[in-house]
């Protein structure tokens, strides 16, 4: 007791003099900065998706991104054939697949496969987890590192919740685990290959997702190329715009 | 021995009103039990037959390997579909009809509601989107082997032909999703203003077509509500797998013939292909069963003990009555055994008699029930299907059995007190 007094008082009477930099972020400023590597404000990026499924066989998805501020976001499909000309469009909580055999915009879902593979089109789409997540602060098991536990704040959200991942250096992720309503986990992700993808902008250009229910199943996602500095007029961001 | 047959027939006689009363009970409980059974044996074969002629078949046949994977992805494990090959599977001796179809988990969305220009349409008005099982149809012979599907249409029409764009839906999914039915021949609406059915295709790319939702089904029995029908070529074209099917359901002339005909098929199929039963496929119906036979089991039994229990007093009863008259039998050289036997006897014929004729009440129960039928859903199900009790001759047989043997056993403890009378005493008493 008197030892536990003693270390407190020297505690509190060092901390003035200790320097501001050195304070433990909070779990929102963690979250902030990691929203701002894996989703920067406007970006333009070509990425291919492979899908690996449990019987061998695999399929890789071409695509170019574009996102803009205030949660809007567009992917073109190029390859493969089976899916050239589709797009979906995000635009805040609305999210639409469009379809050219169709000839219209369907509504899809946070939770929805990313076209049969093991991302859902929250984690493809929608990059704002200080949105959708709180976050606490956790003990690590992976050095150098902040584990984030974020619970989703409505039902809406691609998960239920979330451990995250985050090197104090810099806030890169370096993996996720993720879990569905059951409290199991239903995915899991690695992050590598961190790349300086456009000037001062460090982020993983590979991320590989697991389906943790089916062993056997993953997908990777990979960035090829990503342009911060992008014209992406708010018209380029609605339903009407979808086929163009 | 036969002596005490006569006996103890005579005593039953003796006291007519109190052998009435016993076995009134008797034939309550034992009539009772043979209608109870009858009755669960007839909701379960209702069950079955749903599931039969209304869902899976009373066979299937799919490509080898299917059913060990069917969670993960059966659309990989598909087979061509050719007359050819249907042919071969309705030559086989039993077989009523076989029809090709596709399992597949899709996506149900609708659009949004008209909103005037310049306006988000708000929640509400949003378009939903809801995952659900599919089976790609092919109609005219679908009817053929799922004709009870048929007579659960809740509202609408069923599907007309395979390469249509008509949909069918499980009656709460369509709730769920709101949407309203669409009559068969109406023109079609503007594009934006149609329902979609999105689904990857056989390489999980996703595709989709624009339906309508022309009717709604009510379910044939328990589990997930979320399912509904497509027609076949409609769903090979979004599953970009032209001529091609998953399974092949199968009707019988004799659903007990099943096990038969799955054999027959398999011989005639070689080893490309897979034949199961529906008990097969829904290994967990024939467990549920089981339970459903042990419970009713257990209250069976209890009835019975009830039933017992009353023997026991009345026989109680009448050694009390005959103190006398068993000292004198005694007393002129009766053997104890054979005060015992003669006891026996009497609870013996009591429970004969109560039992036949508890068995046969309960049998024209069964039988009266089965001729008019009982309309009830089948145990989980929302569509009403008519109930036709069942017993078999081996139930009845073992109900009369259980009863004799149940009553004779009644009849030892009063046997026992009888014979340990003592004569001297037993003359002696009032």
């Amino acid at each position: 007791m008197e030892r536990r007094f003693l270390v407190a008082a020297v505690v509190a009477a060092l901390a003035p003099v200790l320097p501001a930099a050195a304070a433990e972020p909070t779990p929102e400023q963690i979250l902030a900065k990691y929203d701002a590597v894996m989703g920067p404000r406007t970006f333009e990026a070509h990425s291919s998706m492979t899908a690996h499924r449990e019987d061998g066989s695999e399929r890789t998805y071409v695509m170019r991104l574009l996102k803009s501020e205030n949660d809007k976001f567009r992917v073109w499909f190029d390859e493969p054939a089976a899916v050239k000309g589709q797009e979906m469009l995000r635009s805040g909580e609305n999210m639409w697949v469009y379809l050219p055999n169709l000839k219209r915009a369907t509504r899809v879902a946070n939770r929805d496969s990313f076209q049969g593979g093991d991302f859902n089109n929250a984690d493809v789409l929608r990059v704002n987890y200080s949105a959708d997540y709180t976050g606490k602060l956790a003990p690590t098991d992976v050095p150098d590192t902040y584990l984030l536990d974020l619970k989703a704040k409505t039902t809406n959200t691609a998960y239920d919740s979330i451990k995250l991942w985050v090197k104090k250096a810099d806030f890169q992720p370096v993996k996720g685990q993720y879990f569905g309503s059951s409290g199991q986990m239903i995915r899991s992700a690695e992050f590598s290959d961190y790349r300086e993808l456009d000037k001062g902008y460090v982020r993983p250009a590979k991320v590989l997702m697991k389906n943790e229910l089916v062993k056997a199943r993953y997908s990777t996602m990979d960035l090829s190329e990503l342009k911060l500095a992008v014209d992406a007029p708010p018209q380029r961001f609605t339903q009407a715009d979808l086929g163009r | 021995m036969r002596e005490l047959l006569k006996l103890a027939a005579r005593n039953l006689l003796r006291n007519r009103r109190r052998t009435l009363i016993t076995l009134a009970a008797l034939v309550l409980g034992v009539g009772a039990m043979v209608a109870v059974h009858g009755f669960i044996s007839g909701l379960q074969g209702s069950l079955v037959e749903n599931i039969a002629e209304g869902q899976l078949g009373a066979v299937q046949v799919h490509k080898k390997g299917f059913m060990a994977n069917v969670l993960s992805s059966p659309l990989g494990l598909d087979m061509a579909d050719s007359p050819a090959l249907r042919q071969k599977m309705e030559a086989v001796p039993g077989v009523r009809g076989v029809t090709p179809r596709i399992q597949f988990g899709a996506m149900l969305s609708t659009p949004d509601r008209p909103v005037p220009e310049g306006r988000e349409p708000t929640a509400a008005e949003q378009g939903k989107t809801s995952f659900f099982l599919v089976f790609g149809i092919d109609p005219p012979s679908d009817q053929k082997v799922f004709p009870r599907r048929l007579t659960w249409m809740a509202k609408g029409q069923p599907l007309t032909a395979s390469d249509s764009d008509e949909v069918l839906l499980g009656v709460e999914l369509a709730d769920g999703l709101g949407v309203a039915l669409f009559p068969h021949d109406a023109p079609r609406p503007p594009e934006t203003e149609r329902p979609a059915l999105l689904a990857p295709d056989r390489d999980g790319s996703l595709n989709g077509a624009n339906v309508e939702v022309v009717g709604t089904l009510k379910a044939g029995s328990p589990g997930d509500r979320r399912y509904g029908f497509v027609g076949l070529a409609t769903a090979q074209k979004v599953l970009r797998m032209e001529g091609r099917v998953t399974e092949y359901a199968i009707a019988v002339n004799r659903l007990e013939d099943a096990g038969k005909v799955r054999d027959a098929l398999a011989e005639v199929l070689g080893p490309e292909y897979e034949v199961h039963t529906w008990a097969q496929i829904l290994p967990f119906l024939k467990e549920l069963f089981g339970t459903q036979d042990f419970i009713f089991g257990i209250v069976a039994m209890i009835f019975l003990v009830v039933v017992l229990l009353g023997i026991v007093n009345a026989m109680l009863m009448s050694v009390l009555e005959r103190v006398r008259e068993i000292g004198t039998m005694l007393a002129v050289g009766m053997k104890r055994r054979q005060v015992i036997t003669m006891f026996i006897l009497e609870g013996l014929l009591l429970g004969v008699a109560g039992g036949l004729v508890g068995a046969a009440v309960g049998w024209v129960a069964v039988l009266v029930a089965a001729r008019i039928g009982i309309s009830l859903p089948a145990p989980g199900a929302t569509a009403p299907s008519v109930i036709r009790p069942t017993v078999t001759f081996l139930y009845l047989a073992r109900s009369v059995g259980l009863a004799a043997a149940g009553s004779a056993l009644a009849a030892l403890w009063p046997a026992r007190r009888a014979a340990q009378l003592r004569p001297v005493e037993a003359l002696q008493s009032a």
